[in-house]
């Protein structure tokens, strides 16, 4: 009988020891009223950058073109990894704004056909705040009780400024978490591992065969104008050649579009996913089509009701569910 | 006690614990099902003290992370053969709610605490359904009902006896729909478990059945031939012998002929233990209420019959309005007393007699003459009689009651009597057991919810509510339980399930039951009981074994009815039961000497085999010449009904 090792935490009880009530209650023992209850500053509106088309290199023939999956979907996926963040501000001191900040990311690796958690997840819990901004007794006071990052010198004190920065700083320790778990599989996983969003971020899965990256979102199309309407235009099961991917801070990776879903009557970037790999594929049409059969597989079962279900595996649905299961 | 860990305790505030139930999820491939008997063990001590919980499984839920169904359609494309395809499978839970049946300690009452579950073991089954206060130890007094089996635990379940015959609650209740081995199959269990494990300290106790219909309780003597090893282990387990009642004892009337007893146990092997049930004026005149229903009896018709009661029947009664003294003892002598009573007022040209008008007469002697045509075969016209033996019941015995081949009324009047003599009997504690079980099939029909007011209903009903006290205990057994008086059904202390009819399920009785278990009861499986009682916080599913004795189906094909035969030759069977040198030979001649009607040599029969002379022969004989003889005839006078026959030791 397994079911006491099934029933065991799976994550270290020691992790996350600034948990929002811990947090809330250092505040009000240090003399801070804590703000009432705020949206997360995740579902907040904020200015994005604005979509763009960013020119890539064929990697995969001379120019980009369409290419219909050869042989049907298979499942050849070992597991998936994705990250969740949640950052709400818990109070201000003179106005600035403290943000506690939760990240968490895992591993779900498939076994007979039912996911459960690879290793450890990870998961981080802190205070965010600009300390130079903050009464020196109670930064002293917060550092001893929680978790807390330092936000270090910020431009203005507005509040904004404040909370973007926090934002992206509890963003960097979602990445920072996710990374960990991706050189954990590359050191020590079997299998292929499908990493939601890209993996030009983490060096060891830009290198690694066994990473695969599926990029949901479209703000930025890695293509030029002219082959624009071919890869609005790919029709289910059907992918672009592949393109090299760089940018100065990321390592770059081979990627291509793939169709997952019919397009018919919606939007032209319905089911429309952008998959990177290591470029240090010997074969990489042959990898490009293995992946894409791969990707197509995992269409079934359908994520809904998840409103990114076209784009959206349904391990990486699983992994979002059972990280904010443990967030909560 | 250390027990994997099987689920963990779940509560949200849609759907909370509360001190009497508690929700709980497991691995998909957990070994709950509805009726499993959990532990909750919580880490969080209660002033000093770590609870435990103990619950059984009521409803299961199973569900995935679908908001809607038309999503898991939309994945496959329309094509069920689609999802078959998929990698993964969809997230899915087993929540579970479970009913609970015993906190420990016991205060403060709380909610059900977050916190582990586990497996009930042996022992936690004997805490959950509090059966360590009964069973075991100097004062046990458990009743083995059947065997829990859930998950790979095994563990026996006890009624109290205290609790199932009196005197703390009594009675049983037994519902299922027929034909799947339950009424009949759980009462022959538990009777055999009451007569191995009833204490002695407690006295001793009886069964009377009442076999209302086939051949279901006819060989109750008779050993099993389906028994299985595992029907087998049951009993050993159990320490109940897989054996056949040693002790029973049959009786039943007279067919309508009167040649033999109408009873499908008329196979001559199985004569040994038959015994003719019969019964004259007194007997009947007594419980006449339950044949004479108000619209045949009005006010002045009673007044009659309680005159002929007090004042005519078993005595020397004298009138001017009669020729002559009368002493009523049968039948055939209260229709000679009308006759002459009518003949005689019809002379002084008289309308009343007594106050009694002559019409209420007439319509009294119509109704009361009547009833031994409607009971022919139960009710002799001679004031002979075959009764139980009341007053030297004997311990662990069963007594079975043929009724089936009855009319409808003379089962009423059988039931009615025989309850009422145990109940006299009992009161004055002259039974010969001071407990007896009463055991009726169709109990719907004996004591149904609606329908008039009837004396057995009535009688049900006292004994429902007072027969613990004395010792008297209904098993009562019924297909449809929302068909019986709620009072009756309302005093059993424990209560049997088997296979229930969907629709019974629906009625309002069954509200208490959560679906799963509903639907459960509607699915059982032979050999399979839901069990309440009054210890058990809970009904609790049991496996019982199938009876040591022969069911009543092999019964008739092993031991095939004996035909219809001739008078002679009938007479021949019933005499050689008490001589066996009696031939039919024999027999032929002793009737064509008398040359008496065939009235005549059945009463020569009844008063043979009730009296068991030594001389068989000397005294049929004599019973036969003594109708035919004129003095014998004259005895219509103030005589005694039974002259004693020269040769007769009883006489």
């Amino acid at each position: 009988m397994n079911a006491g090792r099934r029933m065991g935490p799976s994550y270290a009880s020691s992790e996350g020891a600034a948990s929002v009530r811990a947090t809330l209650r250092a505040l009000r023992d240090s003399g801070v009223a804590p703000s009432g209850a705020a949206a997360p500053l995740e579902v907040q509106p904020r200015s994005d950058e604005p979509p763009r088309l960013e020119a890539a290199v064929p990697i995969e023939g001379e120019r980009i073109a369409v290419r219909t999956i050869p042989e049907p979907p298979v499942a050849g996926v070992a597991a998936f990894l994705d990250g969740i963040q949640r950052s709400q501000v818990v109070a201000h001191v003179d106005g600035v704004p403290l943000v506690h900040g939760a990240v968490a990311a895992a591993i779900r690796l498939r076994v007979d056909r039912r996911l459960r958690t690879w290793d450890a997840p990870r998961l981080r819990r802190a205070l965010f705040a600009p300390l130079a901004l903050l009464p020196a007794p109670l930064a002293e006071a917060l550092r001893a009780r929680v978790q807390v990052h330092d936000l270090g010198e910020v431009p203005s004190r507005h509040p904004q400024e404040i909370t973007a920065r926090a934002l992206t700083a509890v963003q960097r320790a979602r990445e920072a978490a996710e990374g960990e778990l991706v050189s954990a599989w590359t050191a020590r996983g079997a299998g292929t591992l499908v990493v939601d969003g890209g993996i030009a971020g983490h060096a060891d899965g830009a290198r690694h065969d066994g990473v695969i990256g599926v990029v949901k979102s479209h703000r930025t199309l890695y293509t030029g104008e002219d082959a624009l309407p071919l890869l609005l235009g790919l029709r289910e099961g059907e992918r672009s050649t592949a393109v090299r991917v760089t940018s100065p801070r990321r390592h770059p990776v081979a990627s291509w579009y793939l169709r997952l879903r019919d397009p018919a009557g919606r939007s032209p970037l319905f089911g429309l996913v952008r998959v990177e790999v290591s470029p240090e594929t010997r074969d990489l049409t042959a990898r490009a089509d293995l992946v894409s059969r791969w990707l197509l597989a995992e269409r079934a079962p359908v994520a809904l009701p998840d409103q990114r279900w076209d784009v959206m595996v349904y391990g990486i649905r699983d992994c979002e569910q059972y990280l904010t299961a443990i967030l909560a | 006690m250390t027990t994997p860990i099987l689920g963990r305790v779940v509560a949200t505030e849609r759907r909370p614990n509360t001190p009497h139930e508690f929700h709980f999820w497991t691995a998909l491939d957990a070994p709950i099902g509805i009726g499993t008997i959990v532990r909750v063990e919580s880490a969080r001590p209660i002033a000093g003290v770590l609870p435990t919980i103990y619950g059984v499984v009521t409803e299961g839920f199973g569900y995935t992370d679908l908001q809607t169904p038309l999503h898991d359609v939309l994945g496959a494309d329309g094509e069920p053969a689609g999802s078959a395809f998929a990698p993964t499978e969809r997230t899915e839970i087993r929540l579970y709610t479970a009913a609970v049946l015993r906190h420990v300690p016991e205060e403060p009452l709380q909610p059900v605490p977050m916190g582990t579950v586990h497996l009930a073991t042996e022992a936690d089954v004997h805490a959950a359904l509090r059966m360590d206060s009964y069973v075991g130890g100097s004062a046990a007094r458990g009743i083995p009902v059947g065997l829990y089996r859930a998950g790979g635990t095994e563990a026996a379940v006890h009624l109290d006896a205290d609790f199932l015959l009196g005197p703390e609650a009594a009675h049983l209740s037994i519902s299922g729909v027929s034909g799947l081995a339950t009424k009949t199959s759980a009462v022959e269990w538990l009777l055999g478990s009451i007569f191995a494990h009833f204490p002695a300290s407690k006295g001793r106790v009886a069964a009377v059945c009442f076999n209302v219909k086939g051949p279901d309780l006819c060989f109750l003597d008779q050993p099993a031939t389906s028994l299985t090893e595992e029907d087998r282990a049951i009993y050993a387990r159990l320490g109940v012998p897989a054996a056949p009642f040693a002790n029973v004892h049959y009786f039943a009337p007279w067919s309508a002929k009167g040649g033999q007893l109408a009873t499908l146990r008329s196979n001559e092997a199985l004569q040994h233990n038959v015994t003719p049930l019969t019964w004259g004026l007194r007997e009947t005149l007594q419980y006449a209420e339950v044949l004479l229903n108000k619209d045949d009896v009005d006010a002045k018709a009673d007044a009659l019959i309680d005159f002929i009661k007090e004042r005519v029947l078993d005595q020397v009664f004298s009138d001017p309005a009669l020729e002559r003294a009368h002493e009523v003892r049968s039948f055939s002598d209260l229709e000679q007393w009308f006759r002459e009573l009518l003949r005689g007022l019809e002379a002084r040209n008289s309308d009343v007699w007594r106050t009694h008008h002559i019409a209420t007469i007439r319509k009294v002697r119509n109704r009361l003459t009547n009833i031994s045509t409607r009971c022919k075969g139960l009710v002799t016209d001679d004031g002979m009689v075959s009764d139980l033996p009341f007053g030297s019941m004997q311990d662990r015995a069963v007594y079975v009651v043929d009724v089936a081949n009855l009319e409808e009324d003379a089962q009423d009047l059988v039931f009615a009597r025989i309850v009422s003599q145990l109940r006299e009997h009992l009161e004055k504690r002259q039974l010969g057991v001071e407990q007896v079980i009463v055991f009726v099939d169709e109990l719907n029909k004996y004591a149904p919810a609606d329908g008039p007011d009837t004396y057995v209903r009535k009688m049900l009903l006292d004994i429902a509510e007072r027969g613990r006290y004395l010792g008297l205990v209904l098993f009562g057994a019924q297909q449809f339980r929302s068909q019986v008086h709620r009072r009756v059904v309302g005093n059993s202390g424990s209560t049997l399930y088997g296979r229930m009819d969907p629709d019974e399920l629906a009625t309002p009785g069954y509200q208490t039951l959560a679906p799963a278990t509903k639907a459960r009861l509607a699915t059982l499986e032979k050999g399979q009981l839901m069990v309440r009682h009054p210890h058990f916080g809970q009904p609790i599913f049991v496996r019982f074994p199938r009876p040591a004795v022969l069911t009543g189906r092999e019964g008739v094909e092993r031991f095939p009815q004996a035909e219809e035969m001739a008078l002679d030759a009938a007479i021949t069977r019933a005499l050689r039961r008490l001589d066996p040198t009696i031939s039919l030979g024999w027999v032929q001649d002793a009737l064509a000497l008398a040359g008496e009607d065939e009235d005549g040599i059945l009463r020569a029969r009844n008063r043979t085999l009730q009296a068991k002379p030594d001389d068989v022969k000397a005294f049929f004989k004599a019973q036969l010449r003594k109708r035919a003889t004129p003095e014998v005839a004259a005895r219509r006078g103030p005589t005694p009904l039974r002259v004693p026959a020269s040769d007769d030791p009883y006489g």
